[in-house]
């Protein structure tokens, strides 16, 4: 992103909605939000995607020991600043145990990867899917009558939010970002994401869903600068029940900031990861990824 | 808006009739007025703020990803009409014998094989749809071919200080009556204009021009400019349509989530 300047009138209008909400009951008045031309919240602007980490493992965070050492990541960038999945409350994704086994092969594949299904999406430049895509980078909102449009930085991806109610595309469609329908529920952005294929991750540990999944999320404006973000993830194929992640997310202050294009996809190969990862096998290396300290 | 009318009229009474077009856009700014190389008269609607309304889906109706320029047809490739306005493409001489080496090693050497960004202009006549969406200081065009984005910022923001290698460039518009005049600079020099082996250099400057000619048309011209690979700057002119079905919405075209094992492949 690239800097040109404050937006002085953002910052005080942003500053005034906050002094108004702390003087209140710590939640914003309705009057404190900005709102666009049809009287709905003005989400518009750039937001920090979701918490540091959690693209890694929406469970546990980041990282494996060696990881942590070799990136020198002292205890605040290690595991997740809160726990993501509030529902169920244990935090953890709930598999069906053929689903958790999958994973759990995942993991034992993912540092020696020997086929591009070991690989993470996201280190393939696949779009990353929902909600994947809300906590890999910076995002941007774009309000327009009848769309919301999602911006994101990381491998400039979008997302098209229709608002006027049409149904979905055909069940046969399935995309990797899926086929999302926005409608507002009081000040609530609530969008509805079918037809997804089964390609990307909800992060780096393999953590996968269906052709099934169905999300519903929803964008609640604490205040004009705060957003809560929830997702409820619904897949009857691999999931024993709908499960909920939650993070509160904030304006990035300075709106003249500019998304600069991040292509990802430019000549990525993996071919030496995979070469390195089939030696590795080969050499008994394999072995699950785990956060633990090996014992010794 | 009035230097297309001066010429027409003496230096005298031009400051005149100036001043005349200036009242009668105040007292009908939707007045009509000639809006496109043929001549035709359109009023696009406008957007809430006032803007030329150009937004929908849109594609390209044309041959020219596989040659901008006339050509017969070959297997696999549609025969078709240029778009280059003239057809010749002023090419310096190693230029020219560089794109006959391109057009010769076309099946491997087009970038597009590797599914990278395709860059601007070609982009546009891609067969894939693309969205055009107005915002008061941005337009957004989302393209469905490798979820593509352009941001045309139209705040009188500068290009940022380069050069920086963008595969789609850096683009900054302006409205020249009706017409969104897109300046585009910034690019590498890794993209092809067609499937021909077309070309340029990072020195590209790219001058677009999107004007409404009817509720479901748009004249696009983009005007070529790059001195290490030209004599002279040329352009493209193609309609574009508005997709009509009722329910179109833009899909996905992940150019190289289909052949990321060839792609990527350990060869």
């Amino acid at each position: 992103m690239r800097k040109r300047g404050i937006d002085t009138a953002i910052v005080i209008a942003g500053a005034c909605a906050i002094v108004t909400s702390l003087s209140a009951t710590g939640q914003a008045p309705a009057g404190a939000l900005p709102r666009t031309a049809e009287g709905n919240p003005d989400l518009q602007g750039y937001w920090y995607g979701g918490p540091v980490n959690a693209s890694h493992s929406i469970e546990e965070g980041c990282c494996d020991p060696i990881h942590a050492r070799m990136q020198s990541r002292g205890p605040d960038r290690l595991g997740l600043p809160e726990q993501l999945i509030i529902d169920p409350p244990d935090g953890r994704i709930p598999y069906q145990q053929w689903a958790l086994d999958r994973r759990t092969e995942y993991l034992y594949d993912m540092e020696t990867p020997t086929e591009l299904g070991h690989i993470d999406p996201e280190d393939r430049c696949l779009l990353l899917g929902v909600p994947r895509s809300n906590y890999r980078g910076d995002l941007q909102i774009r309000q327009n009558g009848d769309h919301v449009v999602i911006l994101y930085e990381w491998a400039h991806a979008y997302r098209i939010i229709p608002m006027d109610g049409r149904p979905h595309v055909g069940e046969d469609i399935v995309l990797f970002n899926g086929d999302a329908r926005g409608r507002w529920e009081a000040d609530t952005l609530v969008v509805e994401t079918t037809n997804f294929n089964d390609v990307p991750w909800l992060d780096s540990h393999g953590s996968f869903y269906s052709e099934s999944l169905r999300v519903v999320e929803r964008w609640r404006p604490v205040d004009a600068n705060t957003l809560r973000y929830e997702a409820t993830l619904e897949d009857p194929t691999v999931f024993t029940q709908p499960w909920t992640m939650a993070f509160t997310t904030t304006r990035i202050p300075d709106e003249s900031y500019e998304f600069f294009e991040e292509g990802c996809w430019e000549g990525v190969t993996n071919k030496h990861r995979l070469a390195a990862g089939r030696m590795a096998v080969e050499a008994g290396e394999q072995h699950l990824h785990t956060h633990e300290e090996p014992a010794r | 808006m009035f230097t297309r009318f001066v010429p027409a009229v003496s230096p005298a009474i031009s400051p005149c009739l100036a001043a005349v077009c200036a009242c009668l856009m105040v007292l009908f700014p939707a007045a009509a007025w000639p809006q496109d190389s043929s001549g035709q008269t359109y009023v696009p609607p406008r957007t809430p703020d006032g803007q030329p309304d150009l937004q929908g889906i849109w594609q390209a109706v044309n041959t020219a990803a596989w040659d901008i320029q006339d050509h017969s047809a070959g297997a696999g490739v549609p025969a078709g009409q240029g778009v280059v306005v003239g057809n010749e493409i002023p090419y310096q001489e190693w230029a020219l014998a560089q794109k006959q080496e391109n057009y010769e090693n076309r099946l491997t050497a087009d970038p597009e094989a590797q599914c990278n960004m395709p860059g601007v202009p070609r982009i546009t006549y891609m067969p894939y749809p693309f969205q055009i969406l107005q915002f008061s200081d941005r337009v957004l065009i989302l393209y469905e071919y490798l979820h593509v984005v352009r941001t045309i910022y139209m705040d009188g923001s500068p290009h940022p200080e380069g050069h920086i290698d963008f595969w789609m460039g850096d683009s900054r518009g302006h409205w020249e009556d009706d017409t969104l005049v897109v300046d585009v600079i910034h690019f590498n020099d890794r993209t092809w204009f067609d499937r021909a082996g077309n070309f340029h250099s990072e020195a590209l400057h790219v001058v677009e021009r999107y004007t409404p000619i009817g509720p479901d048309h748009l004249r696009y011209e983009a005007t070529i400019e790059d001195p290490n690979v030209f004599t002279r700057p040329w352009t493209m002119s193609m309609p574009l349509y508005r997709r009509q079905e009722a329910n179109v919405q833009l899909l996905e075209y992940e150019c190289y989530a289909y052949s990321e094992e060839e792609l990527a492949a350990d060869k």
